[in-house]
C-alpha cells in the first residue's frame, strides 16, 4: 500500500469503511473514479453530503425520510388501522414495491441480537408502544426478517403489544416463489408446512 | 488445505458483499472456523435455512490456503434447534453459552470435550423448563473442559483449607475474607453456592441437569458471569440482552 499520493490512500482509506469493502475493491474504485469525468464524480460527492444533511429520520415511522412526518405518515389515503413493523428502511421499501399493502409503517431500525448486544432498547421500540397508545391501530403487522434475530424480535413484541389487545398477526414463512421442493432444507420446509392453509 | 469436513454448530455470521456470508462454526474435527458461503443471502441460496444461528449440521469446506476464510461447499442440517427460537429465555441462554465458547477459543483449536459440551447444552436447552439452569451446568463443565477449574478446596490466596466464614470466588477458585478483600475483583459465594459448584461438576451431566437449585440457580448464573466476564475481559453482550428481555417476563404482560 505504498507510494499512494496521500489523497488516493485517503479515499481508498474512507471506502473501506463501507459495509462489505475490503482493501482491494476499495483500491478498484479509487481507481475507477480517478478515471471518470470531473462532473460525475462532483455528483457523487455532493449526493453523499446531500444524503446526510437534508435526510432525517421520520419521527413517527422512524423511515428515512427529507420531511418529517415523512410521505408515508402524512398521506391521508394510507389506513392507520393497520401498522406494519419492519426492521429498516430497506424493509419498507421492498413491502411497498409489492403494491398490496396500503396501510402505515414502523422501522425498528434493527433487530434483537443477543450475540450483537442488541436489546429492545436500541431499537425504537419505545416510539412503537407510544404509537399504539394513541389508539388509531386495530392490526400490527411483524414484518421483520425470517432469521433467527427477526423472530426473535417478532417473539419479543407479541409478548410486549399482548395486553394492548390488538390483533398481531406474523407474515408467512416458507418457500420462496418459484423455489422447488426437493431443494428446500428442513427448517424452511417445516416453516411452509406450519404457514399452510385452506384452498379452493 | 484442500477439502475438510465436520460436524459442527453455527455460532455467528455477518454479511460480507453483494449476497455472501461469513459464518463462523464450532466443529468437531477443527474447534472455531470460519468460511464464506457465496450467495447465502439470496431469498433462493442453496443454504436454504441451514446457515441461521445455533444449527447443527455436517460442514464441508474447501481451504485454498490463501486466507483464514474458508469456502463453505455445503451445509447440512442435522438439527436445527428450533426450539431456541421459540423462547426469548432459551435463546439468551442458548447465546450466551455461544458467546462463551466463541470468546474463550482460538481459531483452529480443535476440542473435541467442548464441542460436545456445546451440542449437549443447546439440546438440554430446547425442551428445558428452567434455560438458565442448563447455562448453569454448562458453565461449570465449560471452566472444567477448558482448564478454567476454580480451586473449592483450600484458599486460592492463603492456602487456608475450606471451609471457613463468608466466602468469595476469585478467578482461580474460593478465598477467604482476607485473601477476597486483598484480590479486590472476587464475588462473595454463600456456602451453598461452593457446594452446588462441586456437586455440578462431579455428578454426570444427567443429573446435573436433573439436580434442583432452587435460590442457588440465580446466585451461581451469576457467578458463573462474573467468572466468563472476567476471563473474556469484559462483560458477555448476551448478559445485557437477557436481562433487558426478562422485564417482560415476571409480570405477565408486564411492560418496560
Ligand atoms: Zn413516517
Ligand atoms: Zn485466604
Amino acid at each position: 500500500m505504498a507510494y499512494y499520493p496521500e489523497p488516493v490512500a485517503r479515499l481508498i482509506e474512507a471506502l473501506q469503511r463501507l459495509p462489505g469493502v475490503g482493501p482491494k475493491t476499495a483500491q478498484r474504485m479509487t481507481f475507477f473514479l480517478l478515471k471518470r469525468p470531473v462532473e460525475e464524480v462532483r455528483e457523487l460527492a455532493e449526493s453523499l453530503v446531500a444524503v446526510k444533511e437534508r435526510i432525517v429520520y421520520c419521527g413517527t415511522c422512524f423511515n428515512v425520510t427529507d420531511q418529517d412526518p415523512c410521505r408515508l405518515c402524512a398521506d391521508p389515503a394510507r389506513d392507520a388501522r393497520v401498522l406494519c413493523v419492519v426492521e429498516e428502511p430497506n424493509d419498507l421499501l421492498a413491502m411497498e414495491r409489492t403494491g398490496e399493502f396500503r396501510g402505515r409503517y414502523h422501522v425498528l431500525l434493527g433487530a434483537l441480537s443477543p450475540l450483537d448486544g442488541i436489546g429492545p432498547d436500541d431499537l425504537k421500540v419505545r416510539e412503537l408502544l407510544l404509537r399504539l397508545e394513541q389508539g388509531e391501530t386495530a392490526e400490527v403487522i411483524l414484518a421483520t426478517n425470517p432469521n433467527v434475530e427477526g423472530e426473535a424480535t417478532a417473539l419479543y413484541l407479541a409478548k410486549l403489544l399482548r395486553p394492548l389487545g390488538l390483533r398481531v398477526t406474523r407474515i408467512a414463512r416458507g418457500l420462496p416463489v418459484g423455489g422447488d421442493l426437493e431443494y428446500a432444507d428442513q427448517v424452511t420446509l417445516s416453516k411452509a408446512l406450519e404457514g399452510r392453509r385452506e384452498i379452493g | 488445505m484442500g477439502l475438510g469436513r465436520s460436524a459442527a454448530v453455527v455460532i455467528g455470521s455477518f454479511p460480507i458483499g453483494e449476497s455472501d456470508l461469513v459464518v463462523s462454526f464450532y466443529s468437531r474435527e477443527h474447534g472455531k472456523i470460519r468460511g464464506v458461503a457465496k450467495a447465502a443471502r439470496r431469498a433462493r441460496s442453496r443454504f436454504g435455512g441451514a446457515l441461521e444461528l445455533f444449527t447443527l449440521g455436517e460442514l464441508v469446506f474447501f481451504d485454498t490456503g490463501r486466507s483464514d476464510l474458508l469456502r463453505i461447499d455445503h451445509f447440512d442440517i442435522v438439527r436445527p434447534f428450533g426450539g431456541l427460537r421459540e423462547d426469548l429465555e432459551a435463546l439468551g441462554q442458548a447465546a450466551w453459552i455461544v458467546e462463551c465458547v466463541t470468546r474463550l477459543t482460538a481459531d483452529h483449536d480443535r476440542h473435541v470435550a467442548l464441542y460436545a459440551l456445546l451440542v449437549r447444552s443447546l439440546r438440554a436447552l430446547e425442551t428445558a423448563d428452567r434455560p438458565v439452569h442448563v447455562a448453569v451446568c454448562f458453565g461449570v463443565r465449560c471452566l472444567e473442559v477448558l482448564g478454567h477449574r476454580p480451586r473449592l478446596d483450600v484458599c486460592g490466596g492463603c492456602g487456608r483449607a475450606y471451609p471457613f466464614a463468608r466466602p468469595a470466588l476469585g478467578a482461580g477458585g474460593v478465598l477467604c475474607e482476607r485473601c477476597a478483600r486483598e484480590a479486590g475483583d472476587a464475588t462473595p459465594i454463600s456456602p451453598g453456592g461452593v457446594a452446588a459448584l462441586e456437586r455440578l461438576r462431579a455428578t454426570s451431566w444427567e443429573e446435573a441437569l436433573a439436580s434442583p437449585l432452587g435460590r442457588l440457580e440465580g446466585e451461581l448464573a451469576a457467578l458463573l458471569e462474573a467468572h466468563m466476564s472476567g476471563l473474556i475481559g469484559q462483560p458477555t453482550r448476551t448478559g445485557r440482552f437477557v436481562r433487558e428481555v426478562r422485564r417482560l417476563s415476571p409480570a405477565p404482560g408486564g411492560r418496560p
